[in-house]
């Protein structure tokens, strides 16, 4: 019998025992945040190799957002890299979140008037560059001057090239159409009870206003409540302003 | 196997040339000369392959090589970038053998070569034979801009003649093979043994001219003739003279200097210059598989300053890209006093990083080059300003704490604190807390006026009161905090502190 011929016969004989190898298994494509709602509303969680962008007022939930999202990448073992330049970064509130300090690098950019633009965004470039850093958390929320289109061009393929996620976070809309995803939180109401009166929840207002990928649905969008002690409660969509952008 | 000592010899004949080409490599096909001084009267100490076949000659003065020659080039002669040829010499054998040192610098006719003796005993397990070590050696030499002559003999002073006899014919490379030393040095000219001027020209006179002539004659009568010089070099002929073993080389400090031909007062020349020095410097390193630590930077000034700078590095590294960087951040900031006329660049050799990854987590960042880019970023911002979060063990509300970032070192496990809130009020420092003006009524703050939140204040809950350090006049401090809604719908962290009577918000609820 030919060898061909054998490994043919023993290939019939051992039929379905034999397990086949698979092809290379697929990177996750996106990061998720951990919560289950919030990552199905970003179609999986903040897409790797892009930028995306989480805006919103004072009060808006929006650090809680970010940081929900560094808790949930260095829970997994991976690193994340903060380039701060409002230097509001609050390592205890992390902690609490369940932010692995250890894989935070945190890098507290001067938000100084003439260099702190170009400061930050050498930073951010340079930890692009670096392999090994799958989120890239960009805090513009001081008062610098917004980057240049070019910058966010660049910045954008420094995060396809080495497939982080780029996360600006910002007190209004700066990178426009170069984001991927945009995320804009809203502040609700805070709520106080007892006697005397204690802070408990703080309720914001989660709206998808940019999806690159898909269109995005009108009543997406959740209620968040943030709480000293309680668990994350969503309640169901509300209408959506009308300005949402959607690029198919 | 042969077992008896071995010692090598790496010899470059003409060091003030290869100094001056090793700095300035563009100078190799041009034809130009190594002179003492750039007045007429200078004397020639060297000249390239070019300006010989022009006919300028070494011992000339500097008048008559241009005469020769009208397009010579001139490079005054340079004291530190010969130190620092000799001393890439070395790494050169030190990267072949742990046991090497530069040889004693020749007084007479042979002062401007450079030679370094290295132990090459058992090579031959190591190589296929002697001569493929000579030839690797040699080829390591010439990679480093420094080509030399290579010879492997049974003493050093048989192998340093040999070296020497090699650079003057056509092949660099000699094996004198063990018990065959006389018969090598009998036809070797005396001159090769680089005797006192003295002592050369009574052996001259007395027609002793080769090696064979001078060990044939009695060692009484020369000695009565010639004095005691020409017994101690008949003793190193015949291999008499005892060889201390050679040293294991202590210093891993490393330097590569230039003098600038004329002063520079920009930093794009002189980041040009130092470009190169780092190369070599990084050549050398990687030679003795080290890589550096902090540089240091030594700038000569015009008019006899001197500017002295360490740049700092977050780890040992080689990339001069990185390395240069860092030191134009520096430039920058701190700009020279004056134009500089000479660079000198010094770094500690420190061992590679090596780190042994984990099968059981994500891959992370090449460690090299994390540490260049903490390097960078350190730079960048300040080296305060860069590295891991911790939660401090202090009271104070803005207490804080950054440690070096070290992903590798943490454990596989996430140490995360066994209770976490995923949905907690995340708190959003304003670092510097920022003034406020605040309204009160009976205790409570009624109206606020700041940066971040102005308006009424809608809801409030508190005061708690934090105190500590009530033993420290500058750190002491006691604090009542309100939690405050304000009509604008900013949700923020409101002090009075009592010390200093004044109210801030030091945080905003995000």
């Amino acid at each position: 019998m030919r060898r061909s011929q054998k490994i043919e016969s023993l290939l019939t004989d051992l039929g379905s025992r034999l397990k086949r190898g698979g092809g290379v298994r697929e990177r996750p494509s996106r990061l998720p945040i951990g919560h289950p709602e919030v990552d199905c509303l970003l179609g999986g969680g903040f897409p790797l190799g892009a930028l995306s962008e989480i805006s919103g007022a004072s009060s808006s939930g929006r650090t809680w957002l970010s940081l929900a999202l560094l808790a949930n990448t260095t829970r997994r073992g991976e690193l994340a890299a903060c380039v701060d330049t409002a230097d509001a970064f609050d390592p205890p509130s992390a902690e609490r979140l369940g932010v692995d300090l250890d894989r935070v690098l945190w890098v507290r950019a001067r938000a100084e008037p003439g260099s702190g633009t170009q400061t930050a965004l050498r930073a951010t470039e340079r930890l692009l560059q670096t392999e090994g850093f799958p989120l890239v958390l960009l805090d513009w929320t001081a008062r610098l001057p917004a980057p240049t289109v070019a910058s966010w061009i660049r910045l954008t393929r420094l995060a396809a090239a080495t497939r982080a996620v780029l996360l600006l976070l910002s007190s209004e809309r700066l990178a426009g159409p170069h984001a991927e995803i945009a995320v804009r939180m809203e502040p609700a109401r805070a709520r106080f009870t007892g006697t005397p009166a204690l802070l408990e929840e703080l309720e914001t207002r989660m709206l998808l206003v940019r999806n690159r990928s898909a269109p995005i649905d009108p009543a997406a969008g959740f209620d968040i409540r943030l709480s000293r002690s309680r668990a994350l409660r969503l309640s169901r969509p509300r209408p959506r302003p009308p300005s949402h952008e959607s690029v198919a | 196997m042969n077992r008896s000592p071995r010692q090598a010899c790496l010899l470059v004949a003409d060091l003030p040339l290869r100094a001056a080409l090793r700095a300035r490599p563009e100078l190799a096909d041009v034809p130009f000369v190594v002179a003492t001084g750039s007045d007429a009267q200078a004397e020639v100490v060297a000249v390239s392959p070019a300006a010989r076949r022009a006919g300028a000659r070494a011992g000339s003065s500097l008048t008559h090589a241009r005469a020769v020659s009208s397009d010579v080039r001139v490079q005054v002669i340079s004291p530190a970038l010969e130190r620092v040829s000799r001393q890439a010499l070395l790494d050169v054998a030190l990267s072949f053998s742990p046991r090497a040192m530069l040889a004693q610098r020749s007084a007479w006719a042979f002062s401007s070569e450079a030679a370094v003796l290295l132990d090459a005993s058992g090579i031959q397990q190591l190589y296929e034979s002697e001569r493929h070590f000579a030839s690797a050696l040699a080829a390591q030499s010439e990679a480093l801009g420094l080509p030399g002559a290579v010879a492997i003999a049974s003493s050093r002073t048989v192998a340093r003649i040999a070296a020497r006899h090699s650079a003057n014919t056509a092949n660099p490379l000699c094996v004198v093979p063990a018990g065959a030393e006389a018969s090598f040095l009998a036809p070797i000219p005396i001159d090769l043994l680089d005797p006192s001027d003295p002592l050369g020209q009574q052996l001259t006179r007395f027609g002793i001219h080769v090696v064979r002539d001078l060990l044939r004659l009695p060692r009484r009568a020369l000695a009565t003739r010639l004095g005691p010089d020409v017994l101690e070099l008949v003793a190193r002929i015949r291999g008499e003279t005892v060889e201390s073993p050679l040293p294991l080389p202590a210093d891993s400090r490393l330097e590569e200097a230039i003098d600038l031909d004329y002063p520079v007062d920009r930093a794009e020349p002189l980041l040009f210059v130092l470009r190169g020095l780092l190369s070599r410097l990084m050549q050398r390193l990687e030679l003795r598989h080290l890589a550096s630590g902090p540089l240091d930077l030594q700038l000569h000034l015009e008019g006899g300053g001197r500017d002295t700078r360490q740049v700092g590095v977050a780890g040992a590294t080689r990339d001069v890209r990185v390395l240069l960087r860092l030191i134009a951040l520096s430039l920058e900031t701190h700009p020279s006093d004056a134009p500089v006329e000479a660079v000198c660049v010094a770094t500690e050799g420190l061992p590679e990083r090596r780190d042994q990854l984990d099968l059981f987590r994500p891959r992370g960042p090449d460690p090299n080059n994390l540490d260049r880019t903490l390097t960078e970023l350190e730079a960048l911002c300040g080296s305060d300003r860069v590295g891991s979060p911790e939660v401090a063990d202090d009271h104070r509300p803005d207490a804080f704490g950054l440690k070096p970032f070290e992903p590798h070192r943490t454990s596989r496990v996430p140490d995360l604190p066994t209770h976490t809130e995923p949905t907690a009020l995340v708190v959003r420092a304003l670092r510097p807390a920022i003034a406020a003006e605040v309204r009160v009524n009976r205790g409570l703050p009624t109206q606020v006026r700041s940066a971040v939140s102005n308006g009424d204040i809608v809801r409030v809950s508190g005061p708690w009161r934090t105190t500590g350090r009530w033993w420290s006049d500058t750190d002491r401090y006691a604090l009542d905090h309100f939690d405050i809604q304000v009509s604008d719908g900013t949700v923020s962290r409101l002090c009075f502190d009592w010390h200093k009577r004044c109210w801030r918000i030091d945080g905003l609820y995000d």
